[in-house]
Formats: structure tokens, C-alpha cells, sequence
């Protein structure tokens, strides 16, 4: 008897290796040995032209260049990750908000057309990435729709702006309200950190860059909605049953029932977002090329500009890394914040 | 039973995925004896690929008949012409990939990387009659004395006026002998800010703004590349007077003027002048046929007369296979005769002086582009100059923007230029 469950098991192991057999191959081929040689071309100088085998090893570099010496490299990748940074922190946490809020409302019981409002959310999900920052662009031209909308709910107040050609910082503009200038800053304000000026680093995003966060925003909604659906009708109904017969009004229900049971999902939400705006890059190479001024230059930008224009593999592969080394830390930091809630 | 069969399915499964990965490796080029694989038919004929990237249909459809006009009177080499999308990035992983196309477009500012990294064959030359090439282009397509590869055609800037503004407002048109005093003035009288209309569209670009560096008497760099020459006084007066004219308002770029690029906003009347190649000319006559325009030389600065030029040429690449067969399709495409047949299209520039008269026979009114050849500079610099055109691209969006100064520009472009050279 035992045996025979024995060579059941081993069996069922077999048949699960093969399974899995070419889903391994390809993710072999396809992803640990990409990465294998991003690692390793991180530390070479290879130009990306010739031969790699042609690659010299230069030890670490590329990665003191990135990090310790003063120069425009360095400047380069802390203002993308300068960039990239106020990316996600406006995209994220508007992107979850937003995605929840639309998934309460389509959840509804009661609500009418729901499958078409839960289509037409989810469309811009779907579609492409690249039509659609082409159309984006035509939207944000100086007599695009977007201004000419502005204009009409402020009654002729609002003056066009070309949105993608304007470098200007939000911080910048609101400290310009108040007489701040990079002329009246003092003199701490300009002083370099890490190759930047202060007074960069605290720029906020340029309004070129808060164009790309309102298209990104919007493309990535519907998936969050639908994740957050899913987690919505996983929630028996009993307990809003149960809720509800204890004498919780709608407010009450959402911030102590649903919210506190959609943590997981809650989680799940923010890591794909954190990872989505860290490696944003096909809306920047298409709207705006990393400029105006730099200020929509993202960190994977940055890796293609200077594997594919720059001529430095080497240093490309370097960034990758590091926003790889980045990512991972910042997800396992939020991990640790939202299981320490749970307690 | 059914486990078995499912085992013995995923096995098939897994071996031909195995299979079906193995020739998508790429194979070792080294080793290989030359020609022997690719082709099993017809012995002793050489196949080339010429890579490049598409233009307009009717240039594409050109350049398809000068090869067939190649490959009809040279049955023994037979050239296959391969234009792409996304053409810088497919053209360095087949280099990196070791078996690139064994010709291809080559853009002056990217010779320096290329060239450094061993990837063409200097072949200039070997060609026909080199002296016939303008000098100016030689130089674009030389490196440290080397002339790597002989110039497809070309393009150099000039100034693009609308006829109908000028005479409305009264002004004599621009000419060859214009000055940067004529041009501020012109575009002043021409703006007309109710009307959305600017006298001058510019963008915020090193490669416009260099002509203004060579006109004040400006270098970028020291002839032998071994220093940054952006710290001048000359360099100061070409960027304070680029500046100054968008910030006085009479130039303006051209997102601020709902276009895409300063060619379409001179097309929509939104601009009465604009610098730009002569590639803007075919795109007027598609896009805004009624255009009433014309063209002439760039005005003069301070120190006289300079322009830009603009500039492929056909590379061989220095580990392809029959690199003796490509230099000599390469000989005949910008030979008299192959060179001939693909200019007399109008859309591109001879190279070669000896076909100047006959072409500006055909089309008198590209002159002032064809004249800027005798006095055009290169835009080629050192490898990794990408760089500093980042740098000077994004300093002049922020000076246009009135964020920077037309000096911290020039001090930021100067330092960066440095690490550049230094590198």
C-alpha cells in the first residue's frame, strides 16, 4: 500500500516537472538569462556596438560613476530617479484611490448598465499604450482640449499652457506665488546634493511630467478597479448584513468592514502600482522623449537613452540594476508597513 | 492512464519548444567560412543587405530602382534593400549581435561612436574621385584623419520666409545678404501677437542654435577636440540673441505655436520664418500646398556667413563578410552615375560638386540649400557628444522658459563638455 502511494507521489511529481517544463524553458531563455547578463554588463564597460564579448570588466565603475563622482552622470540618474520619484508619489496613491472609488460604485447592487460602466472603465486598460499617449499628446497641445476645458470652467481665466513643453516645477510655481524665485532662494537652495541643486530637488514634477502621471493614472485605473472587484465580491455578504443590523451607516460600513477586509488586496494594488511607475517608460518615449529640460526623464528612460543613444551598455545595465536594487526595497518597506497595520 | 499521457504530452511539448529555440540562436560568425551557409542556390553569387531607415514612398520607391538598376547590370552581387523602423536600435544589436547588414546609413553625429567602437570599415578612400565630394561633407565623415564613409546625400539649413506676411506687412524679403540686425527687425515688424502669429520659429535646439555659434565666430570645441570652447564671448552673443528673441517675444517654438515642429508651424502661417533643411520643402508641398514661400540663404552674424550640414553616408561594416563586394556597391551608389540617379528625384542633395549645375538646372529654386555646402560646418563631434546635446537641448528649453540664464547655460553645456572630452 505505502508504496503504491509512493509511486503515485512520484508520479504526480514527474508529471508536475513536465508541466512546468516549458513555462521553465522560456523563462529561462527569456528572463534569468537576460538578467544574468544585465549583471554581469554592469560591470563591464561594453559600449553596446561592439561584440559583447569585446566588453572589458571594469569592476564597479559604472556604479561609483552613478553613485560618487560628481558629473553629469550622476546628475542624470539622481534627476530621474528624482523624476520618477514624484511620479510615483502622485500617481500611486491617486491611481489606488480612484481605482477603489470606481470599484465601490460599479459594485453596487443597485446600480444600472453595470456592465457597461464596468467596460468603459476598464477600456483605457486595454488599449494602446502608444495610441493612446499619441492622442494624449494632440490633447495637451496649447489649443488642445485640455486647455480649452480649463479655460470654460474658469471662465477665461486660465491661460493656455503647452503642457508638454513646459519644464516649469508645480513646487516652483507654488513657491513663485510667494516670491520664491531660484534668485530670492537662499543660498542653502542651491547648493548641490548628489550633483543637483536643492532648489531641483524640491522642484515637484515639471507640468510636462504631471501630464504623462494624469495619462498614466487614467491607462491604469481599470486594472486596479478590476483587482479590487474581484477582492469586493469576495466579501460574503453577511457581514454587511451584519453590519448593517448593528446600525452602521454607509461611511461606517466602508472604513471598518470593507476597507480593513480589501488589506491583501490593498497591498497588492500599491506594489503593482510602485513597480509600474518605477519602470514607467513607453508614455515617456513617446510624449515627451525625456524632455522638457529633463524633467520627464524616468529612470528606465535613462537605461534606454544611454544603451541605445549614449553608447554606454555598461552604465545602462548599471542603472537597471539599481533601480531593480530600488524597487525591491521599496516594496519590501511597504510590505513591512502594511503587515505591521495588521496587528 | 491519463497522468501518462499527459506526461508523455508535455515531454513532446518540451522537446519541441526545445527545437524550436535552438536555430533562433544566433550563430557564431567568427568560425564560419564566408558565404557558405546562407545562400545554397546559386553558386557564386554574393547577397548583400543594405539597411537604412524609411523616408517619404516616393524616396523609398527611389532608392528600391537604383538598386535594381545595380543588381540588373551585376548579376553576380545582388543587393536586398532593407529599410526598417526603430532604425538606431536594430542597427546596433545586429553589430553587437555580430552579423550586421553589410551596408548601412550612417548619420554624421553618430560616426564618432561607431567609428570608435570598430564598427565600419574606412572606405572613403577607395571611392571614385574623392575630391569630387564637397570638402565639408568629407570632413563630416572623417574621424582622427579618416574617411570612414562617403556621403549619401545631404541637407543644410536655410531660412524659409511666407511671402504673403512679408508683403502684407510691407517688408522687403530676406536675401543671401541679410544680417541677424535684418532678421531681429524682420521679425518684429512681422509678429502680431492678436493674430497668434510670431516673426520666427525656433526650437529649443543645439542643432539650430550651433549655426548662430559659427556665425558669431564661435567654436564648440577646439579643433583637436582637446577642450571646450562654449566659455567665449562669441559663444555668450549666439546664445543671447537666440534667447533673446523668443523671450522678446517675436520667435517663438513651436509647441507654443500648437505644432509638432517649426516646419508645420511655418506651414500654418503661425510663423513667417523658420530655419530648417531642405527636407522641409517636400513636406510643404504635401502638407500645405498653398503655401506661398520662398527660401534663402541663412543671415550673416558677426562673423559672416555659417550653416549646418546634415548628412548620411553608407558605412560598411568592418567584420562583414564581403565587405569587398559592398564597398563596391557602396562606389556605385555614390558614384557620378548612381549618385545622379538618386538625386535627380529633387527630395536629396547631390555630394559630389561635379553634379551641381546639372541638378540646379532641374530645381533652380533649392539653390540657397545646395550654396550652404560651401560654407557648411559638420555636425560630428567626439563619442558620447550625446551628452552635450542633451545638455544645451534642455538649457535652452529652460532659458526659452526664462528658468536659466543664457550664461548658466552656457557654463553648464561648458562642464559637461569637459567630462565629455576627458572621458
Amino acid at each position: 500500500m505505502a508504496t503504491g502511494i509512493k509511486q503515485q507521489d512520484r508520479q504526480d511529481a514527474i508529471a508536475g516537472w513536465l508541466f512546468m517544463t516549458p513555462a521553465l524553458f522560456l523563462f529561462a531563455f527569456f528572463v534569468f538569462i537576460p538578467i544574468f547578463f544585465a549583471v554581469y554588463f554592469s560591470f563591464t564597460d561594453w559600449n553596446g556596438i561592439s561584440p559583447p564579448t569585446e566588453a572589458r570588466f571594469i569592476g564597479a565603475e559604472n556604479f561609483r560613476v552613478l553613485l560618487l563622482e560628481d558629473g553629469i552622470r550622476r546628475a542624470d540618474f539622481f534627476k530621474a530617479l528624482k523624476n520618477t520619484a514624484y511620479f510615483s508619489l502622485g500617481v500611486v496613491p491617486m491611481q489606488t484611490a480612484l481605482a477603489l472609488l470606481l470599484a465601490v460604485v460599479v459594485n453596487q447592487r443597485r446600480l444600472r448598465f453595470k456592465g457597461f460602466f464596468r467596460t468603459a472603465y476598464y477600456f483605457p486598460s486595454i488599449t494602446s499604450s502608444i495610441a493612446i499617449s499619441m492622442l494624449f499628446l494632440f490633447l495637451y497641445q496649447r489649443n488642445g482640449l485640455v486647455n480649452q476645458v480649463l479655460q470654460t470652467i474658469t471662465f477665461g481665466l486660465w491661460q493656455p499652457i503647452a503642457w508638454m513643453a513646459d519644464p516649469r516645477g508645480l513646487f516652483h510655481i507654488i513657491f513663485g506665488w510667494f516670491g520664491l524665485t531660484l534668485e530670492t532662494a537662499p543660498d542653502w537652495m542651491r547648493a548641490n546634493v548628489l550633483s543637483l541643486p536643492v532648489w531641483d530637488w524640491i522642484s515637484g514634477p515639471s507640468v510636462a511630467l504631471m501630464g504623462i502621471m494624469l495619462l498614466n493614472t487614467w491607462t491604469t485605473i481599470g486594472t486596479m478597479m478590476v483587482i479590487f472587484l474581484a477582492a469586493l465580491q469576495d466579501v460574503p455578504r453577511e457581514v454587511y448584513e451584519a453590519a448593517e443590523i448593528d446600525g452602521a451607516n454607509g461611511r461606517q460600513i466602508f472604513f471598518s468592514v470593507t476597507l480593513p477586509l480589501l488589506r491583501p488586496t490593498l497591498f497588492f494594488v500599491v506594489t503593482l502600482g510602485l513597480i509600474g511607475t518605477f519602470q514607467v517608460f513607453d508614455q515617456v518615449y513617446v510624449m515627451s522623449a525625456g524632455g522638457p529640460a529633463k524633467t520627464t526623464l524616468t529612470v528606465a528612460y535613462l537605461v534606454y537613452r544611454n544603451g541605445f543613444t549614449n553608447s554606454q551598455m555598461g552604465l545602462a545595465a548599471a542603472i537597471a540594476l539599481l533601480l531593480f536594487i530600488i524597487i525591491f526595497t521599496l516594496t519590501l518597506v511597504q510590505r513591512r508597513i502594511t503587515e505591521g497595520k495588521k496587528e | 492512464m491519463k497522468a501518462k499521457h499527459l506526461a508523455l504530452f508535455s515531454v513532446l511539448l518540451a522537446v519541441a519548444l526545445v527545437l524550436a529555440a535552438c536555430p533562433a540562436q544566433p550563430a557564431a560568425p567568427a568560425a564560419q567560412p564566408p558565404a557558405a551557409a546562407e545562400q545554397p542556390a546559386a553558386p557564386g553569387v554574393i547577397n548583400l543587405q543594405l539597411m537604412g531607415w524609411a523616408s517619404s514612398d516616393a524616396e523609398n520607391v527611389r532608392l528600391q530602382e537604383v538598386v535594381d538598376g545595380w543588381n540588373a547590370a551585376n548579376p553576380d552581387i545582388q543587393v536586398t534593400l532593407n529599410l526598417v523602423p526603430d532604425y538606431d536600435t536594430k542597427l546596433q544589436t545586429s553589430l553587437a549581435g555580430g552579423a550586421p547588414p553589410d551596408i548601412f546609413y550612417v548619420d554624421s553625429f553618430r560616426l564618432p561612436d561607431l567609428a570608435a567602437a570598430g564598427a565600419l570599415l574606412p572606405i572613403g578612400d577607395q571611392m571614385t574621385n574623392v575630391d569630387d565630394f564637397y570638402p565639408s561633407l568629407r570632413d563630416a565623415f572623417t574621424v582622427d584623419g579618416v574617411f570612414y564613409c562617403p556621403p549619401k546625400d545631404f541637407s543644410t539649413l536655410a531660412l524659409e520666409y511666407n511671402i504673403d506676411l512679408f508683403d502684407a506687412a510691407g517688408l522687403a524679403h530676406p536675401t543671401a545678404d541679410w544680417t541677424w540686425e535684418d532678421l531681429r527687425a524682420a521679425a518684429e515688424a512681422l509678429t502680431d501677437k492678436d493674430a497668434g502669429v510670431v516673426g520666427f520659429a525656433i526650437n529649443p535646439d543645439f542643432a539650430r542654435w550651433i549655426a548662430f555659434l559659427y556665425q558669431a565666430g564661435g567654436e564648440v570645441t577646439t579643433p583637436d577636440f582637446s577642450a571646450m570652447t562654449l566659455n567665449t564671448p562669441e559663444a555668450l552673443t549666439a546664445m543671447e540673441f537666440y534667447v533673446g528673441l523668443v523671450r522678446d517675444g517675436v520667435a517663438a517654438p513651436a509647441s507654443d505655436l500648437d505644432s509638432g515642429w517649426p516646419g508645420e508651424a511655418f506651414g500654418k502661417a503661425r510663423a513667417a520664418m523658420t530655419m530648417e533643411g531642405n527636407w522641409i520643402v517636400p513636406y510643404l508641398k504635401d502638407q500645405f500646398p498653398n503655401l506661398n514661400y520662398g527660401v534663402t540663404e541663412l543671415p550673416s552674424g558677426p562673423a559672416g556667413k555659417a550653416t549646418m550640414a546634415f548628412t548620411v553616408c553608407y558605412g560598411v561594416a568592418a567584420n562583414g563578410r564581403n565587405t569587398e563586394a559592398a564597398t563596391k556597391v557602396v562606389d556605385y551608389l555614390t558614384g557620378p552615375v548612381g549618385m545622379k540617379a538618386w538625386t535627380d528625384l529633387g527630395l536629396a542633395m547631390p555630394t559630389r560638386q561635379s553634379l551641381r549645375e546639372g541638378w540646379l538646372a532641374m530645381y533652380p529654386e533649392l539653390e540657397p540649400f545646395l550654396n550652404g555646402a560651401e560654407y557648411a560646418r559638420k555636425w560630428q563631434f567626439r563619442p558620447g557628444f550625446a551628452d552635450v546635446l542633451d545638455t544645451i537641448n534642455s538649457g535652452l528649453q529652460e532659458a526659452f522658459s526664462g528658468l536659466k540664464t543664457p550664461q548658466q547655460v552656457l557654463e553648464e553645456a561648458q562642464s559637461v563638455g569637459e567630462q565629455v572630452l576627458a572621458r
